[in-house]
């Protein structure tokens, strides 16, 4: 059936209670609980946690990483730039998931062993895009590991979203897009940036991370903070994470028109049961062609995936490619239950 | 605009204004073909099931031929046949084309595949899909397999109609009744002018009645009122003209359809009538309770079956029309006195001397069945609304029990992030909780908030949006009414529950038991 499963004699990788580990270079990667040595892959909440005490992150993420974490000693590495730890050679790759996020690859001269982190193959204006990196083991995400996800073009998302905009601003509503905080957000105010000069007004979560986002060079459209805005129906789109639906903060902008941006919004029945009535498949993840692509462009003999979809990605490519694949529980993409 | 666009419109606008102005254009600016085979899907008409949903499947798996697994990982996700198939192979990069007329176009299409061997049909199903977009696939294959649902209700379509070509909606709802030709001419027919008859079958304003306490009761003069029983029923005008019965519920909704039964009986009545009144479960000898008058209400298809096993009735409590004549200027004495020699069930009226004669009265209200008393002015005339003066009603206080939250979930709206659907159960013979109600509000904000709280510390597991709590919170709750059920594990449905009280001063062992329940049910005759 599948390609006899090669173990390598000691894993570079293993699973601890604190989340994955390299012994070798005694660090853990995107940890659950405070460690001595963290390698970050991007600043999320189910991957980035305070409490440990030397992070380690790819240039241009250690600015959302001090917002996230607060005080804590983190130091930057430029994208495939390696560094040693132990006698591992560790370094960062694009993963193009959002600012300064990061493939991990670390080599012990034996085998070469890369971590994903979450990542996406769609070009995105806010961070660098995904590199491909050849490895013999690789570690990978599946949040959507399944063939109904395929996401539309980006082109064809922000006509649909600029139509539903003016529709309702025609209806003298204000039309409000729910969103993750930190990336999507960004990658939405870029998107509009590229097509138009239309401005928007953003929740605080959001307008924090901006100023971050614009420190770094991304170019964002016009934005102001919702809260200093004037009262009444707006003509801008509102940009704000999930949360704030049935919440106080929208009272100003009333009447109000959700819409969510997500990957989830591909089937109709999970956006009917979240009681948006409008949704814009947008993920920051890859969609499932995009997962098959990096698991046969990594060339690896060994898969592992750590969340979502999992069971399905390592039967597909148990029984489908030949490859040797399996689940590794994590506590990753499990913060809140939408896609980050 | 087609009718691709008009599903976008109805299925991604929340307010019911906004899907009525997308029909009432969609009316106005599609092809009258179109338009004629929308509303017939769209009321429902269009039943038959042109592709099988087995057909569907068999297309499915040979598409996916040896990844068929990875076919049912994503329908399983999905949860829809139709969504599934125009995700997976419809055009990804086609955008729905939303002018030009698609459904006798696709009725075509339809009627060709069911025409074709299994085997061509798959090949010519995959390759009509691969040329739609995904919304067009999806909105074909709901409508080729019999299942389409959209968020509207017949009555919101005919409503659309009317206004689309300003008319009665109450003769719309007429000239829409029975069947339906879904050609080019549809428009014109419904606008032909409008017949006596057809002004004659509308309803006219109901009048509302105010609540009323004890107190308030005291302060009337018995001598000036008129008392009777509150049915627990649908409140409905049953109209008849010279060429038609009609049966028109408060919430301006034709039901006449629901009813066959009550249509029947009211052949005998005299035409040119207009009677207010109730709806009631059961017989007048034995009546049922008002869930089960709801399934007549929730049924697509009334079935001899149903009006066997959930017959129901009309009685009648007011005259608006008599002959043609409108007595709603006539006082109630006399539209009762006249209402009396029709050959119809109508509810027992009393004129009490004295007040004890009103409270005799609701105190026998819950062993006939009723849920409170009705007191009307006996001079009041008939007007529409909720007129002071005229009508009020006393109801009895609600049935209680002491019941432990076992399930909480968020609520909506402002209460989007709290905690306020709560089920709450009793005790059965086995010890065991087992569910009777779920309740949505009572408690104040304030206690909203620490119930919150409390609730997220003490979640012993959690299914989706609800968490399973510890069994230790006690509230007691009102209901209006007790019935059997066998949807509910408890065996038990309640009427209207809601929470009186946080009953902080009692332990979960102090919670009412099963019996509790059944011992209030036979106090009451609605069994």
């Amino acid at each position: 059936m599948v390609s006899k499963k090669r173990r390598h004699r000691d894993p570079l990788i293993i699973r601890t209670p604190e989340g994955l580990y390299c012994p070798k270079a005694r660090a853990h990667i995107d940890p659950w609980r405070p460690v001595d040595c963290a390698l970050i892959t991007h600043a999320h909440a189910d991957h980035a946690r305070a409490g440990s005490k030397h992070y380690h992150c790819a240039r241009g993420g250690e600015g959302l990483l001090a917002k996230r974490l607060g005080d804590h000693i983190i130091e930057p590495h430029s994208y495939g730039e390696p560094f040693s730890l132990g006698d591992v050679q560790i370094s960062f790759h694009p993963a193009g998931h959002v600012l300064g996020s990061a493939q991990i690859r670390l080599d012990d001269g034996e085998s070469v062993w890369v971590i994903t982190g979450d990542y996406k193959r769609d070009l995105d204006p806010t961070c660098q895009p995904f590199e491909p990196i050849p490895c013999d083991v690789l570690i990978t995400e599946a949040t959507f590991a399944l063939p109904i996800y395929r996401w539309p073009s980006m082109d064809q998302v922000m006509d649909q979203l600029f139509g539903w905009w003016d529709h309702h601003i025609r209806n003298q509503r204000t039309p409000v897009l729910l969103c993750y905080s930190l990336g999507k957000a960004q990658r939405i105010m870029a998107e509009i940036k590229q097509r138009s000069d239309r401005s928007v007004q953003v929740h605080g979560a959001v307008a924090n991370l901006n100023i971050e986002y614009e420190k770094q060079g991304v170019q964002l459209c016009p934005w102001q903070r919702a809260s200093e805005s004037d009262k009444g129906v707006s003509t801008d789109l509102i940009i704000a994470p999930p949360q704030v639906a049935g919440s106080s903060f929208l009272k100003r902008f009333h009447p109000t028109e959700l819409a969510m941006a997500s990957g989830w919004m591909q089937v109709r029945g999970v956006r009917r049961r979240s009681a948006i009535h409008q949704g814009f498949v947008v993920s920051d993840h890859a969609d499932w062609n995009s997962l098959i692509k990096t698991v046969k462009q990594s060339e690896a003999t060994e898969v592992f995936a750590t969340h979502g979809e999992t069971r399905v990605l390592t039967r597909y490519l148990n029984d489908h490619l030949g490859i040797s694949a399996e689940r590794l529980e994590t506590a990753f993409g499990i913060e809140d239950g939408i896609d980050q | 605009m087609n009718f691709v666009h008009l599903f976008q419109m109805l299925d991604t606008n929340q307010s019911t204004n906004a899907k009525r102005s997308a029909l009432v254009e969609f009316i106005e600016t599609a092809h009258p073909l179109e338009s004629a085979l929308a509303v017939e899907a769209l009321t429902g008409r269009r039943e038959r099931r042109q592709l099988k949903p087995s057909l569907l499947k068999q297309a499915a798996y040979q598409a996916f031929a040896d990844e068929s697994w990875l076919f049912e990982e994503c329908y399983a996700a999905v949860g829809d046949l139709s969504e599934t198939l125009a995700i997976l192979l419809a055009n990804q990069e086609a955008v729905s084309q939303t002018e030009d007329p698609v459904l006798a176009q696709w009725q075509a299409c339809q009627r060709e595949l069911s025409k074709k061997e299994p085997d061509t049909l798959t090949s010519d199903l995959l390759g009509l899909l691969s040329v739609m977009s995904r919304d067009e696939a999806f909105l074909f294959l709901k409508l080729s397999s019999g299942g389409f649902r959209v968020g509207v209700s017949k009555g919101l379509v005919h409503d659309a109609i009317a206004r689309a070509i300003d008319m009665d909606r109450a003769v719309i709802e007429e000239r829409m009744m029975g069947a339906f030709i879904p050609n080019e001419d549809w428009l014109h027919r419904l606008k032909e002018p409008v017949t006596q008859n057809e002004l004659d079958a509308r309803p006219l304003p109901f009048l509302l009645a105010n609540p009323l306490s004890e107190s308030d009761v005291l302060k009337l003069d018995p001598n000036h009122v008129a008392v009777e029983y509150k049915w627990d029923g649908i409140r409905a005008q049953l109209i008849k003209t010279h060429e038609t019965i009609r049966l028109w519920s408060r919430g301006d909704q034709d039901i006449t359809e629901q009813f066959p039964d009550i249509i029947e009986a009211a052949t005998t009545l005299p035409s040119q009538l207009i009677l207010d009144g109730e709806i009631l479960a059961g017989s007048p000898e034995q009546l049922q309770t008002f869930n089960d008058l709801q399934t007549r209400l929730n049924r697509k298809r009334i079935t001899q079956n149903l009006l066997k096993t959930n017959p129901a009735f009309f009685k009648a409590y007011d005259l608006l029309r008599v002959d043609g004549e409108d007595m709603r200027t006539q006082p109630l004495t006399v539209r009762k006195n006249i209402l009396s020699k029709i050959n119809v069930i109508q509810s027992q009226v009393i004129y009490p001397a004295a007040h004890q004669d009103i409270q005799d009265m609701r105190l026998k209200a819950r062993i006939e069945g009723a849920e409170g008393i009705m007191i009307k002015d006996r001079q009041s005339t008939y007007v529409g609304g909720r007129k002071t003066g005229h009508w009020w009603k006393w109801k009895l206080d609600p049935m209680t029990a002491d019941c432990v939250l076992i399930y909480a979930q968020a609520g909506h709206g402002r209460r989007a992030s709290l905690h306020s659907d709560y089920t709450l159960a009793c005790w059965n013979q086995n010890n065991e909780l087992v569910p009777v109600a779920k309740a949505y509000s009572g408690l104040t904000d304030a206690e909203l908030k620490a119930m919150d709280q409390w609730i997220r510390k003490h979640t012993l597991q959690k299914f989706g949006p609800v968490r399973q709590v510890e069994a230790v919170q006690v509230f007691e709750i009102g209901f209006e009414g007790i019935a059997r059920s066998t949807r509910h594990k408890s065996g038990i449905a309640l009427r209207f529950p809601r929470i009186l009280r946080w009953r902080q001063d009692v332990g979960p062992q102090d919670a009412d038991h099963l019996s509790h329940f059944e011992t209030l049910m036979s106090d009451s005759n609605a069994v």
